[in-house]
């Protein structure tokens, strides 16, 4: 029962001002908890958006990285072919889907590669593509399948087969999307070296 | 002065729901009703006008967080609140002491207010909402013998532990430890109808 003991102290009058500055205090500190929520929840979504951007800036600048150094290998292959003494370049006029085009090959036998360049081929049917062979001494190999999408000139570099004897030629055909194991469809053409 | 007003049980357990239930209104009727005496025992306490003023404002502060610790079950508001009151008081002397070790401030207010003890309340404080409860603790207290009724302040006001008052007194703590709980024993049971009242 001491709690009433504090009744025993005479009372005395607050100033008038002080009414108003303890209840702004007191209802401040009511509203405060509020306040630091909102500020840590917008702490922590600055934060979290920070190290989100952070992150993703990260993964473009390697991704931005790589495609140069890929980027830059391809420029250094392409130069080998075009300017290499042992290349070849072939040049095979192709008629697709009524339009004109034309595939050039530029072959390294030095380095048993080829360079493949096809330009104004027709756009294939969507269950369709184009499969290049290689024409060697046991018969044909299927070099690349090129599932032609969009009108736009194609390149790919292609290792020339280890087996079957040398190349004697190429021949591009148009087969079913998942290619063929031997040329069925209608010849886009067919060349002998 | 604030007029007299006396609360009903019914208004008195409204006052804490609307409390409970954050109504704003409410805290500015909790602190018309309980201000001056809060202010009074900080006062007391602190015999300083300004670190009484922080001690009201923190109080209100803490009863306004933490309204919903108050189990009616266990003692009436008021008690509740003074306990905080004096708490927070007797906080803030320590700090005092720690840090104004001269106590020069402290001296000077003595002065300004004229003493320690406070100045006798005017007799237009017969009006203050609780005067009566003022009245019957002084009353209690007034019923107790001199010695139990110093160590009782003392322990009280100046939140001096047991040894601290049998020295103070030059008494054995064996003494001071009996006079205490009979003193409590005594305030108790005349004070006990005061447990469900609040003016």
């Amino acid at each position: 029962m001491t709690g009433w003991l504090g009744m025993a102290a005479a009372p005395r009058a607050p100033r008038a001002e002080l009414k108003a500055r303890v209840l702004a205090r007191t209802l401040a500190a009511r509203r405060r908890p509020w306040g630091l929520l909102v500020a840590a929840v917008l702490a922590l979504a600055l934060g979290g958006g920070a190290f989100w951007a952070r992150r993703t800036i990260d993964a473009l600048r390697l991704e931005r990285d790589r495609l140069a150094a890929q980027a830059a290998a391809l420029q250094d292959t392409v130069t080998g072919f075009i300017r290499g003494p042992a290349t070849r370049l072939i040049q095979v006029p192709v008629s697709t889907g009524g339009r004109v085009g034309a595939v050039t090959i530029f072959a390294d036998t030095a380095r048993h590669r080829w360079l493949v360049r096809c330009d104004g081929l027709a756009v294939n049917a969507p269950d369709q593509a184009y499969q290049l062979w290689f024409i060697t001494r046991d018969g044909t190999r299927s070099a690349a399948l090129m599932p032609m999408d969009a009108d736009q000139p194609m390149v790919m570099a292609l290792e020339m087969p280890r087996e079957g004897g040398p190349v004697m030629g190429a021949e591009m055909s148009i087969e079913p999307r998942a290619g063929s194991t031997e040329p069925r469809g209608p010849t886009v053409f067919k060349l002998l070296l | 002065m604030t007029p007299s007003k006396r609360l009903s049980q019914e208004e008195q357990r409204s006052l804490v729901q609307r409390l409970r239930a954050r109504d704003e209104r409410a805290l500015g009727e909790l602190y018309d009703l309980l201000a001056p005496w809060v202010l009074g025992l900080a006062f007391k306490i602190l015999e300083d006008e300004a670190e009484a003023e922080e001690v009201v404002g923190d109080v209100f502060v803490q009863v306004w967080r933490h309204i919903d610790q108050h189990d009616a079950r266990r003692g009436p508001l008021v008690p509740w609140i003074l306990s905080i009151a004096r708490n927070r008081a007797r906080d803030a002397r320590r700090r005092r002491r720690r840090w104004w070790r001269k106590g020069e401030r402290f001296e000077q207010a003595r002065v300004a207010e004229g003493g320690a003890a406070g100045p006798a309340p005017p007799p237009d404080e017969a009006g203050v909402p609780g005067w009566p409860v003022h009245r019957a603790v002084h009353a209690a207290l007034a019923t107790l013998p001199e010695e139990q009724r110093r160590a009782v302040l003392l322990a009280y006001f100046e939140g001096l532990t047991h040894s601290e008052i049998a020295r103070r007194l030059d008494q054995p703590l064996g003494t001071v430890k009996t006079r205490l709980r009979s003193a409590h024993a005594k305030l108790a049971e005349t004070l006990a109808h005061l447990s469900d009242w609040m003016t």
